[in-house]
Order: C-alpha cells, then sequence, then structure tokens
C-alpha cells in the first residue's frame, strides 16, 4: 500500500480552504441554502396549519441539503475552475495523480459541508428548543460517519465526470436534486412511491441518512440501524470500485480529446 | 546510461470534433502528422514553427499530456504512454500565458503546493524555492498573490514551477514572451546555465535570434510535418550561402530597379518590403558584387538612404522554408 | 436618432444570439434540455414531497410556482451570467472598453433565455398537465403569456443590478444564484405570500416577479384583465423600477471598477 502523504493532504486541504472553501459564495451555500430549504420547509408546514416544524426533518434535514449542494457546488466548481485557469494540466502532468488530488479535495468540501449541518442542528436546539432527551447519539454519530462516507464517495464518483470532459461536467449538476429528491433529505423516504424507495436504494446516502434521521428520533433497533450501515457502506465501496475503473478510463480520455487546458 | 533523452518515432495526432446539433458530424483534424525526432541528454533544441503548426500538440504529446493517435515517444527511455508516472518525475514543463496557476494564492503558497504534487521533501521544498525565486528574479514578491502579477512575472512563475523538482528534461514553450529584454536577457542565460548542468531541453519560440543564440539543433514544424532539421548553421547554409542586401530607395522607380536586379541570377530573389516611400527593397543573391554593381549608379544619398549587406539569419531561413513548403 | 436606435437594436439582437449560442455551444441536445427541464422539474418534486410530508395538500400550488419560476430564472440568469461571464473569460474590458452602448449589451444577452424561459415555462406546464392532471381547460392563454413574458423581463432588472456587482467582484454571480435560492421563499413560488411572516411580505411585494406570479396563477383559472389587471401593472412598475436602479447602479459601479481595476481580475 503506497503511503499515506500527509504532506499532501494538508497542502491540498490548505489550497481547497483558501481557493474554494473560503470563497464567498461556498460560504453562502453552506449557511444560506440550508437556510432556505429549512425555511421553505417550516413555511410550508405553517401554510399546512402545524403549529411547529418537524425538527429532525425539516430543521436538521435542511443543514443536509445545504452539505449536499456545498459539496456538488464546490466540487464542481474545483475543475471548472481549473480548466478554466489552466491549473488542471499541470495537475494532471504531475506525477501525483488526479484521481489523488480529488480525493481529497472532496474530502475537503465533505467535511466543510458539516458547517451547514452545525448551523441548522444549532438553530434547531437554540431556536426550536429541539430536545436532545431520546436522541440515539452512538446512532447518530456512527450514522454521521457514514454519511460523510457516503457523499465522499458519490463526489469521488462525480469527479470522474467533470474532469471527463466539458459536457460531460454539466451533467453532474443535474444530478444534484434528484439525488436529494430520493435520498428524502428532507422527509422521509417511505412518503414517497415504492418504486422511487425501491430505485433510491442504489444510493448509499439514503441508507446513512435514513439511520441518522432515525437515530435522532430516538431509534434504538440495533438490527435496523446495522442494517443499514451495511448497505452504506457496501454500496458506497461499489461506486469506489467503478470510481477505480473510471478513473483510468478518465485519465486516458482526457488525454485523447485535447481539453484538459479547453474552457 | 542512455545518450537520449526525448525521442518520438512516427508520431501523429488527429482531433475528432463533433459539429452539428442533431446529425453530427465528426471532423478529424491532422493537428502532427509522423513527427520523428532525437534530442541527446544535454542538448538544448528548438522547435520552431508557425502558428497552428503543431508545436504545443508535439510538445504535450511528450510530456504525457496528450496521447498520440500513433506513434511512440520516449523520455529518457521511457514510454510516454506506458510510463506515464515515471516520465512525469524526469520531466519538467512550462507553457506560455498568464494561465496555469492558483491566482487566489501567493506565489510561494502555490509552488509549496506543486512541490506537494511532485512529493519533494519538505526539507529540500523549503530551500528550492527562495532559491528559485532568486534564479527567476520573483524572491521580492513571492509572497504577493499571483493574480497582482505582470504577465512577465508570471511567465517567469512557470519557470520557477518546471524547475521545482529539478527534473532533467525541460519543455519551455515560448519562455521569453511578455517579458522585457533585459529580462529576456537574463532568462536566456538562465537556460544556457541549465545546459550547463545537464539539462536538456526542448524550446518552442518564435524569436529567431533566441533560437538562433541558444539552439543547437533546431527542427522547423509546418502543418503537422517536420519540413527541416539541422543545427543553424546548417540550415543557414541549405539556402545556398545567400547573401542579402536591403536597401531603402527614394527618387527612384523601385520597379524599374527591381526589374534589373532581377536578372542579375535565376536564383536571386527580389522583393518589395515597403510601398510606401521610402520604399524598401531586399535582395536574396548568391551574387551580392554583381548586385552591389548594378547599384553603384544609386550609391548617392539622393537616391539609396540606407544599404545594408549581410548573410541570411535563421529568420530568413525559416521564412524560406515555410513559405517553400506553402507552394 | 433612427440611426442610434437601429444600431442599439442590432447590437441588442447580436448580442442575444451570439451570447445563448455560445453558452450552450458544448452541450449536447440532451444535456440542454436536462438544463432546461431537468433541474426545475427535480426541484420541484422535493417541494412537493416537502410539501406532502408536512400536510400541505395543494401539490399543484407548488407545482404552478416552481414552473413560473423558470422564465424568471432564466431571465434573472441571463444578464448576470452576461456580465460575470465575461470576467471569466477576460472579455470584460474590452466590452466595456468599446463604445457601444452597455443597455442593449447586456439586456440583449437576456433575450433568448427570456424566450428560451418562456418555451420551457409553457412546455413544464403541458407536463404538470400530464403528469399532475392540472387543470388547464379554462386557461386564459394570452393573459398567461403576457404573464410569462413579465416575468422574465421584470427580473432580468434584477439580474442587472446583480450584474453589476460583477464589476467590482468575481464571485457576484455567486452572490446571485444564492439570491435565486431566497426567491422560492420570498415571491409565492412555494406557498402563499401571505404565509409569510408579516414583516416578510412587504419585501416580498418589494420585489418583482410577486404579482406577476400571482397574476398567472389567476390567469390559469380563467381570470381576464378585470381581474388581474391590476398585478400587471403593479409587475410592470416593479419591473421597470428595477430595471432602471439596475441600469444605474451598472453605471457608477463600472465607474467605480476602472477606478479600483477589479475589472480584469479571476
Amino acid at each position: 500500500m503506497k503511503r499515506l502523504r500527509w504532506g499532501l493532504i494538508k497542502r491540498q486541504v490548505a489550497v481547497q480552504v483558501q481557493v474554494i472553501t473560503l470563497n464567498l459564495y461556498s460560504l453562502g451555500l453552506f449557511v444560506i441554502q440550508p437556510a432556505v430549504f429549512t425555511a421553505v420547509g417550516m413555511l410550508l408546514s405553517h401554510a399546512a396549519g402545524n403549529a411547529m416544524p418537524d425538527l429532525v426533518y425539516n430543521v436538521i434535514g435542511g443543514g443536509i441539503m445545504g452539505m449536499w449542494s456545498g459539496l456538488v457546488f464546490t466540487s464542481t466548481f474545483d475543475i471548472v475552475d481549473d480548466r478554466r485557469t489552466g491549473v488542471l494540466e499541470f495537475i494532471v502532468g504531475s506525477p501525483t495523480s488526479l484521481a489523488t488530488v480529488e480525493a481529497i479535495r472532496t474530502l475537503t468540501n465533505v467535511i466543510a459541508g458539516l458547517l451547514s449541518l452545525s448551523v441548522a442542528f444549532i438553530a434547531a436546539l437554540a431556536i426550536f428548543g429541539y430536545s436532545l432527551k431520546n436522541v440515539n447519539f452512538w446512532g447518530a454519530g456512527v450514522s454521521l460517519l457514514l454519511l460523510l462516507f457516503a457523499m465522499w464517495c458519490i463526489g469521488v464518483f462525480l469527479a470522474n465526470f467533470l474532469a471527463w470532459s466539458r459536457m460531460s461536467g454539466t451533467f453532474v449538476d443535474y444530478l444534484e436534486m434528484p439525488v436529494a429528491f430520493l435520498c428524502g433529505f428532507m422527509y422521509p423516504i417511505r412518503i414517497l412511491p415504492v418504486w422511487l424507495q425501491i430505485l433510491s436504494g442504489i444510493l448509499p446516502i439514503r441508507w446513512a441518512l435514513q439511520a441518522m434521521d432515525e437515530s435522532l428520533l430516538g431509534n434504538r433497533d440495533l438490527a435496523f440501524l446495522i442494517t443499514h450501515w451495511a448497505v452504506s457502506i457496501g454500496i458506497s465501496l461499489i461506486f469506489l470500485g467503478i470510481t477505480s475503473w473510471l478513473q483510468v478510463k478518465v485519465h486516458d480520455n482526457i488525454r485523447v480529446s485535447g481539453e484538459l487546458s479547453s474552457i | 546510461m542512455n545518450p537520449i533523452a526525448i525521442e518520438a518515432s512516427s508520431l501523429n495526432k488527429i482531433f475528432k470534433t463533433k459539429m452539428g446539433l442533431w446529425k453530427t458530424k465528426t471532423k478529424s483534424t491532422v493537428a502532427v502528422e509522423d513527427v520523428s525526432l532525437t534530442i541527446e541528454r544535454g542538448e538544448l533544441f528548438g522547435l520552431l514553427g508557425p502558428n497552428g503548426a503543431g508545436k504545443t500538440t508535439t510538445v504535450k504529446m511528450l510530456t504525457t499530456l496528450l496521447l498520440p493517435t500513433n506513434g511512440t515517444a520516449r523520455i529518457l527511455g521511457m514510454d510516454v504512454v506506458k510510463h506515464t508516472a515515471e516520465v512525469r518525475k524526469h520531466i519538467g514543463f512550462a507553457f506560455s500565458g498568464s494561465r496555469g496557476l492558483y491566482n487566489r494564492l501567493t506565489a510561494i503558497q502555490n509552488l509549496k503546493y506543486f512541490a506537494e504534487l511532485y512529493s519533494l521533501d519538505p526539507e529540500f521544498t523549503r530551500k528550492r524555492i527562495p532559491d528559485l525565486l532568486e534564479l527567476v528574479g520573483l524572491s521580492t514578491c513571492g509572497n504577493d498573490k499571483v493574480e497582482t502579477y505582470s504577465s512577465g512575472m508570471t511567465q517567469r512563475m512557470h519557470l520557477a514551477r518546471a524547475l521545482l523538482h529539478d527534473p532533467e528534461v525541460l519543455f519551455l514553450d515560448e519562455p521569453t514572451v511578455g517579458i522585457d529584454p533585459v529580462g529576456s536577457r537574463e532568462l536566456r542565460q538562465t537556460i544556457k546555465d541549465l545546459i550547463s548542468f545537464g539539462k536538456t531541453i526542448l524550446l518552442t519560440t518564435h524569436y529567431m535570434a533566441e533560437a538562433e543564440e541558444l539552439c543547437q539543433r533546431i527542427a522547423i514544424i509546418n502543418k503537422g510535418r517536420i519540413v527541416a532539421l539541422d543545427s543553424p548553421d546548417a540550415l543557414k547554409r541549405r539556402i545556398s550561402g545567400d547573401s542579402v542586401i536591403e536597401a531603402t530607395i527614394q527618387a527612384v522607380q523601385a520597379q524599374v530597379l527591381l526589374d534589373q536586379l532581377r536578372v542579375v541570377d535565376s536564383r536571386t530573389v527580389v522583393e518589395l518590403k515597403n510601398s510606401i516611400k521610402p520604399e524598401k527593397i531586399c535582395i536574396r543573391t548568391p551574387e551580392p558584387a554583381r548586385v552591389l554593381e548594378l547599384l553603384s549608379p544609386y550609391l548617392n544619398p539622393q537616391y539609396i538612404q540606407e544599404l545594408e549587406v549581410r548573410n541570411q539569419t535563421l529568420e530568413d531561413v525559416y521564412v524560406t522554408i515555410i513559405k517553400g513548403d506553402k507552394e | 436618432m433612427i440611426k442610434s436606435l437601429v444600431h442599439s437594436l442590432r447590437i441588442y439582437l447580436a448580442e442575444a444570439w451570439l451570447s445563448y449560442h455560445g453558452r450552450f455551444a458544448i452541450t449536447s441536445p440532451f444535456g440542454y434540455i436536462a438544463s432546461k427541464l431537468g433541474f426545475p422539474f427535480f426541484l420541484m418534486l422535493f417541494f412537493i414531497y416537502l410539501g406532502k410530508f408536512v400536510g400541505f395538500t395543494n401539490p399543484l400550488y407548488i407545482v404552478i410556482g416552481n414552473v413560473l419560476l423558470i422564465p424568471a430564472a432564466n431571465g434573472l440568469n441571463g444578464v448576470n451570467l452576461a456580465i460575470a461571464d465575461e470576467r471569466q473569460w477576460g472579455t470584460l474590458s474590452y466590452v466595456l472598453g468599446s463604445p457601444a452602448p452597455r443597455l442593449p449589451i447586456f439586456m440583449g444577452r437576456a433575450l433568448f433565455y427570456i424566450l428560451d424561459g418562456f418555451i420551457t415555462a409553457l412546455l413544464g406546464l403541458g407536463i404538470a398537465a400530464l403528469i399532475f392532471h392540472l387543470d388547464l381547460s379554462k386557461v386564459n392563454f394570452w393573459m398567461l403569456v403576457l404573464c410569462i413574458f413579465l416575468i422574465a423581463i421584470t427580473s432580468s432588472g434584477l439580474g442587472f443590478l446583480f450584474g453589476s456587482i460583477s464589476l467590482v467582484s468575481r464571485d457576484g454571480w455567486m452572490i446571485l444564484t444564492t439570491f435565486v435560492s431566497a426567491l422560492y421563499i420570498l415571491v409565492g413560488v412555494n406557498f402563499p405570500v401571505e404565509s409569510l411572516p408579516p414583516m416578510l411580505q412587504p419585501v416580498a411585494y418589494g420585489l418583482p416577479l410577486t404579482r406577476g406570479i400571482m397574476a398567472a396563477r389567476l390567469a390559469l383559472q380563467g381570470a381576464g384583465w378585470g381581474v388581474i389587471g391590476h398585478l400587471v401593472t403593479g409587475e410592470v412598475l416593479v419591473g421597470a423600477i428595477y430595471i432602471l436602479i439596475g441600469y444605474l447602479s451598472f453605471h457608477l459601479i463600472e465607474k467605480r471598477s476602472m477606478a479600483s481595476g477589479t475589472l480584469d481580475e479571476m
């Protein structure tokens, strides 16, 4: 196994934070986006006559939405910006694989997305009086880690399309809402038609998120949680496997088309 | 040790682009056709050609950024397609233009980032970066953001980045573009110093004087094919050791003079370089004495303002070869 | 005078087509359709199920609102991207350094986006009728067409305003995109404006789109000018104000950006 290059990880994270994360829009996405979705959920709830919004799905779910939107945006922006500024060529031309660079970047973006979740969580606690009394902390903690892992796997998978060509990169943006819709970011999966629930099963995010939401609602059924965790890990690893195969194809294809430096 | 640093054998690159919305047609563009060259270790080799000739495409294939459609290329004996990762450790490349750096980062931050991509030891990087910034004349602005740099400064940064990991082979694509004359001179000296340290350099440039000064051999590429490859002196000799006589004339009908000069020799080429008075004529001839004899009645400041007799420069050779290839 | 008008019109139309064509030149027909319908469709589905979860029993309200936002977002983005993209490609200095008048250059770029948004909205309503059984039998078609065009034009004024920010900041287009998200709350897309907290309702009515969307909803139910005339007039007035503010701010900020040298920052 190759030696873990801590120097590269530290440096890539630092560059990522400076160039992308501390960008005004990224910060806006991580903070404002969850607020907007949460507000829509709350106001819809108010229009429906509810006195209080659902704090797990409406409020904390808005944080998940912010995490995901932030991840899709920052991952897209990474490669598009590198292509535009001409840096992509120099990264590809270095001995470090683009796959390694993308893996570290996506991890940074996923962890940055925790800002969204934290803001939403704090809002739920401080503003809406969310009670932690019944929360299954262990379940929620493990589920959150697996959710981050699942998002990372999907993010790295999507990065291939962004690098492949300018045209395939636009396809990634279109996936943002379908994934959010299918995985039930702000509502329980059970309200979707059955065939959509089955379809959403191919996404590891859905399983980890469901386990986390149930844990936040106080579910302590270990069998339920372990099943969801196992499925999430399994599908995430499948995505990683496909990604490894795809990365070789992408590396060859981007050097055939000559689009590395095309804006 | 393999004495050959860069070897290209029948390299071809065809780009396919799709056009049309519903019924798409594929258009094939031959960017590089049957390019073969061999560059020895420690050699400074020039690649010249008009815009769109295939210079950058050739360089990108050699630097592993483009996959050849056909043909092979080796750097220090390693195939650029089969041993891509290994080749990248031994080469450095710098393209012209302001793109290729993180504008929101400082020069030092950019270099530190690329140092990590090249897996350089942190201790080595710590010493290397200030030395490189000194070498390229940016030591006072290493902590400034690249977005504040002029185009010349950005060009120097590219060179610093290319040298970061002390590669054995360098590819420099128009390295002195955008740099002032003093800076260009210093950069050319730097390039000569790199050769004395044993580096192999492939240089593309449009500045003929630069190519003539620096390059041991030159390949001229046009429409994707190499049309000439030799040392600068040998290339000049190819055009039959002609002399060039340039005269700025007035109070004389240029066309009359040109007609007289054309009969000197069938190999004498005469052209009117500037049709606005005072007119400038250029005569390329193997018989300079006869031409001067014909001009002697006009050797008077009233008729000829300036007269220059010189040997062919590389630019003359280049223009002749390219024009000849067009015909 | 006429020569100047013709010149402006020529710039308007040339800018419109060239920028629109350039934007989508690299995409395929599938990609183009996906961008026009895909994202708004799935966002709408997301809101529908969000509404279903909280007990909001009128999904058609959400469907209509989201479809009507398409031309608005297009008009907004069209103008804003015109300015922001120029900065990205490094051509902003060349465009502003030319003597061509600003209004037709940048507003012209919204034209095809507006047309595009209009067609997409009509398509979207058709799809909504098929999938969600939206009843289109009573629709006042020409009034609806007017409302949709109006929404697209008035929102392009907002685009001009936000586009001005791109003259001094490379993140201007990003600020706009965040603002567009806020529209989902403020202008009656997913729920009536009356559901907003009292202090936000004046903000909603102070924005373009709010009255236009209300008018379009009524037109879908067959309402005529007598019922929605005041809403249309209000929308025109508010939109005109924003276009004027956008134009003036553009001029002011253009001068400022030239003083600060931020035109070329990437």
